[in-house]
């Protein structure tokens, strides 16, 4: 298994013993017959007795998400749609291409080119545009939305916790952040129904991003769906088994064609570069990023005050723990908290917890535990009862997403340790620190299209569902 | 006593039978077999139960307890903390089990999850308050023991590349070693920071290592020498600098001495080096073999000029001898064996897939 993918994945891989055609649950549904509608125009009878023309079984990561086996243990079953390739190709049929930018990948390229974080963000605008891309927009401002999304599913959460008696409600708490790809996908394959309940039915930003430009943002610019191509660059590969989630498609009627065509299947996110691929482009387009020009940004979708700012909340991997903490102190508790949370270390510097007293008594507890060793303690403590954690912001790497396998690497001579922490600092470097709740866009979004946040609309839109992933009997021989 | 210049001959004691599957492996409880507490052991096999066998005065050896109804598929490993009063059975339904004894009793307090699939060994570091375990997922596992039978994660560590089949944690200091399907031999250790485990050494084939499966290592009573056995059929002894190593001035990387090729013609599957410096070993063709140092060589090398072990293996070439083969120890398969740590007997317990447990005296003959 690639080494790309997060720890929490790299695990599930068992391969060993079996030979490359066992391994695959997908190779032994046989071989597909060539489509036969292409042969309309040719003679009823064939003389020669031509061998039967199949051909070869394609996997992609939408069979291995739905298998209980390994997740993938070729890099080439690593999806054609989610390749450069496919990106460029798209640019030139025609498409409108978005791109939507995590922050963490923007604190990547800040920190391999000396730049900071909005030099980078201006000048990845222009490398992008200058291949075509329509418009270039910023994951900080759909994660603004999945956060004030979080923040009410909490306290609807902590009330159930409340109101109800001993035997009621125990799967309301703690609740467990949603973002990390690699642990939703080891929670539904590994974990099975337990630790489900427990996980925010929020969908990440880079799925929001994806839902408000393909329903919202086409509607302003006046674009059919299926006219837009969107693409995510992420600090991670597990996003791009998160965009090839069946939960993330939807079906439109294409228009002026009435009867008898099938809907067309439409992706929220179409294509997850990694911070890494996008250096990869410019190296293959040779381009030094630090040496272009600034665009202007798109601010449509992007945290930019009017002053120029970049504007975020507090935290690497995005800040469910912080944001949600503070959300509910004061609202709950009437709390005002201002400046960093203290977090005290647990365990390791990648288990910490938060805590608010009144008086003299704990009233919230949270915890980022991020890697996959403290993964496995939290979950046993789940699995135990023990767990008196209120909320969890859990993500399958150790550092969390800033230091996602899909970022640049470090340099000769840097440690890993090095730039992580180059990372951190750059990450907030000048990006002011905002309460999500006041983010304009946010707001127009509510507005124009959601109603508020938890709205029926908002739960259509912006919520999901999780699968338990039942073990098959193939994957069970495997397991011999 | 030169145990070179002595003839031996290894004497059966008792065929222990009760298991109704091939016999994986066996351990010696620690805290038995002085200051009057008879001698004990646990035995696990594949038909997933653990059995703990004591000595019952005389020649007679008794299953006190059948350990059941816990592991749902075989149990691969057994191993006491260093007290005597844990015992940790890894099994390959995934889990990893810990049996307190109550009273007379073996109950099962914690159940470790967390391997995806087959776990193959466990191991519990000298101070008692780490455990490893190891398997087919390929990954290898520390836990920390905390009060009330808890036990943390502290770190998953991924670098074999295939089965891992046995952790061993070094007999004085906080290091662990596992090996591989993959042919390696890896020495884990906390990083600097103690935040977390890393990789400091791999023994691979450009270490002269081992061509085929690492199945087992055993340290010398010292702990500054390890062996290893393969299914190359060779053993291989390896060495590293036990002051630097204690000194705490850095890692001291392991080395190879020699290679004991030419005596093994099956796999390998177990090794145990005892006390005294008798290196045993148990092999898919049935029978069990002792080897020990071969002092006079080595001493003539070491006396010549102040060399490193590097050199003593380049200068000198095998330095241990076959003192003993048993042919049929078994009927089937040696998969484990393991010396006692009793002062006064040279005891030990052989498990096999014939399903049986056999204990041996290695007895000198005038």
């Amino acid at each position: 298994m690639s080494e790309k993918f997060s720890p929490a994945l790299r695990i599930g891989d068992l391969n060993d013993y079996i030979a490359p055609s066992q391994a695959c649950v997908v190779s032994l549904k046989g071989l597909k017959k060539n489509n036969t509608s292409t042969n309309l125009d040719k003679p009823e009878v064939v003389i020669s007795a031509k061998p039967l023309q199949t051909e070869p079984v394609k996997i992609s990561l939408k069979d291995c998400l739905a298998c209980s086996g390994c997740i993938t243990s070729a890099e080439t079953v690593m999806l054609e749609k989610q390749s450069l390739d496919e990106f460029l190709a798209n640019i030139n049929k025609g498409k409108a291409v978005f791109v939507s930018l995590s922050p963490q990948s923007r604190a990547s390229f800040a920190v391999h080119f000396g730049l900071s974080p909005l030099q980078a963000f201006l000048k990845l605008t222009t490398f992008f545009k200058s291949l075509g891309v329509k418009a270039v927009y910023d994951t900080s401002c759909s994660r603004d939305l999945v956060l004030a999304e979080c923040c009410y599913e909490f306290i609807s959460r902590y009330n159930a916790s409340q109101s109800a008696n001993d035997n009621g409600c125990k799967s309301s708490l703690p609740m467990i952040s949603a973002a990390c790809p690699g642990w939703i996908c080891y929670a539904e394959k590994t974990l099975g129904s337990f630790v489900l309940p427990y996980i925010s039915p929020v969908k990440s930003p880079q799925q929001t991003i994806g839902a408000t430009i393909k329903h919202y943002i086409s509607q302003k610019m006046h674009l059919k769906p299926e006219e837009i191509y969107h693409v995510t660059v992420m600090p991670c590969y597990d996003k791009k088994l998160e965009a090839a989630r069946d939960d993330f498609t939807f079906s439109v009627q294409p228009q002026g064609e009435p009867f008898g065509n099938a809907d067309v299947r439409i992706t929220e996110v179409d294509s997850v570069l990694t911070s890494g691929e996008v250096l990869e482009l410019m190296q293959l387009k040779s381009v030094d990023l630090s040496s272009l020009e600034d665009s202007p940004l798109d601010r449509l979708l992007t945290n930019i005050s009017d002053e120029g700012h970049l504007y975020g909340v507090y935290g690497g991997s995005g800040g469910y723990a912080d944001t949600v903490f503070r959300y509910a102190a004061k609202t709950l508790f009437g709390r005002e908290i201002k400046g960093p949370l203290d977090y005290t270390i647990v365990r390791n510097t990648d288990f910490q917890e938060v805590s608010l007293e009144v008086n003299g008594k704990v009233v919230l507890k949270f915890a980022l535990c991020y890697g996959f060793r403290n993964l496995q303690n939290i979950v046993r403590k789940i699995k135990s009862g023990k767990c008196d954690y209120n909320f969890l912001e859990v993500m399958a790497c150790p550092s969390g997403c800033l230091n996602g396998g899909g970022q640049i690497k470090p340099k000769p001579g840097q440690t890993a340790k090095d730039l992580i922490q180059s990372l951190e600092t750059a990450y907030l470097e000048n990006v002011l620190i905002a309460n999500p709740f006041d983010n304009p866009i946010m707001k127009q979004i509510y507005e124009e299209w959601l109603g508020r946040p938890g709205s029926e609309k908002a739960k259509k839109y912006l919520h999901t569902e999780y699968h338990p992933v039942v073990k098959s009997i193939t994957a069970e021989l495997h397991n011999w | 006593m030169d145990l070179l210049e002595g003839r031996f001959e290894l004497k059966e004691i008792q065929t222990l039978e009760g298991h109704t599957d091939r016999v994986w492996s066996l351990a010696w409880n620690p805290a038995t077999g002085s200051a009057g507490i008879p001698p004990m052991f646990a035995s696990c096999s594949g038909d997933k139960t653990v059995r703990i066998w004591q000595h019952s005065g005389l020649q007679s050896w008794d299953c006190k307890a059948v350990l059941e109804e816990t592991h749902t598929r075989t149990v691969r490993s057994c191993v006491w903390s260093p007290s005597g009063k844990l015992l940790a059975t890894a099994s390959f339904d995934a889990t990893t089990a810990i049996w307190e004894q109550i009273g007379g009793d073996f109950e099962c307090v914690s159940t470790l999850e967390g391997h995806e699939n087959e776990v193959k060994s466990v191991s519990w570091s000298a101070s008692g308050s780490l455990l490893a375990t190891c398997g087919r997922d390929k990954s290898v596992w520390v836990w920390e023991v905390q009060p009330g039978n808890e036990f943390d994660c502290v770190s998953v560590l991924q670098g074999h590349t295939q089965d891992v089949k046995m952790v061993q944690w070094h007999p004085s200091i906080d290091m662990l070693f596992s090996c591989s399907y993959d042919n390696t031999i890896k020495v884990w250790a906390e990083d600097g920071d103690g935040d977390d485990w890393q990789c400091v050494q791999t023994l691979g084939e450009s270490n002269n290592g081992h061509t085929s499966t690492v199945w087992a290592l055993s340290f010398s009573p010292s702990g500054d020498k390890m062996v290893t056995c393969s299914d190359d059929l060779t053993l291989k002894i390896w060495g590293t600098d036990a002051q630097r190593m204690h000194s705490g001035d850095g890692y001291a990387p392991w080395t190879h001495i020699c290679t004991l090729s030419g005596y093994h013609d099956r796999t390998i599957f177990s090794v145990h080096w005892s006390r005294e410096g008798i290196i045993a070993s148990g092999a898919a063709d049935d029978a069990i073999r002792f080897f020990v140092e071969d002092k006079e060589s080595s001493i003539a090398v070491m006396d010549a000029v102040m060399v490193t072990i590097v050199m003593v293996s380049e200068v000198d070439g095998p330095s241990y001898k076959l003192l003993l083969k048993k042919e049929k120890a078994h009927d089937m398969d040696v998969n484990s064996v393991q010396w006692s740590s009793l002062e006064n007997k040279r005891l030990l317990a052989s498990a096999s897939d014939d399903g049986t447990i056999k204990i041996w005296e290695l007895v000198s003959v005038p």
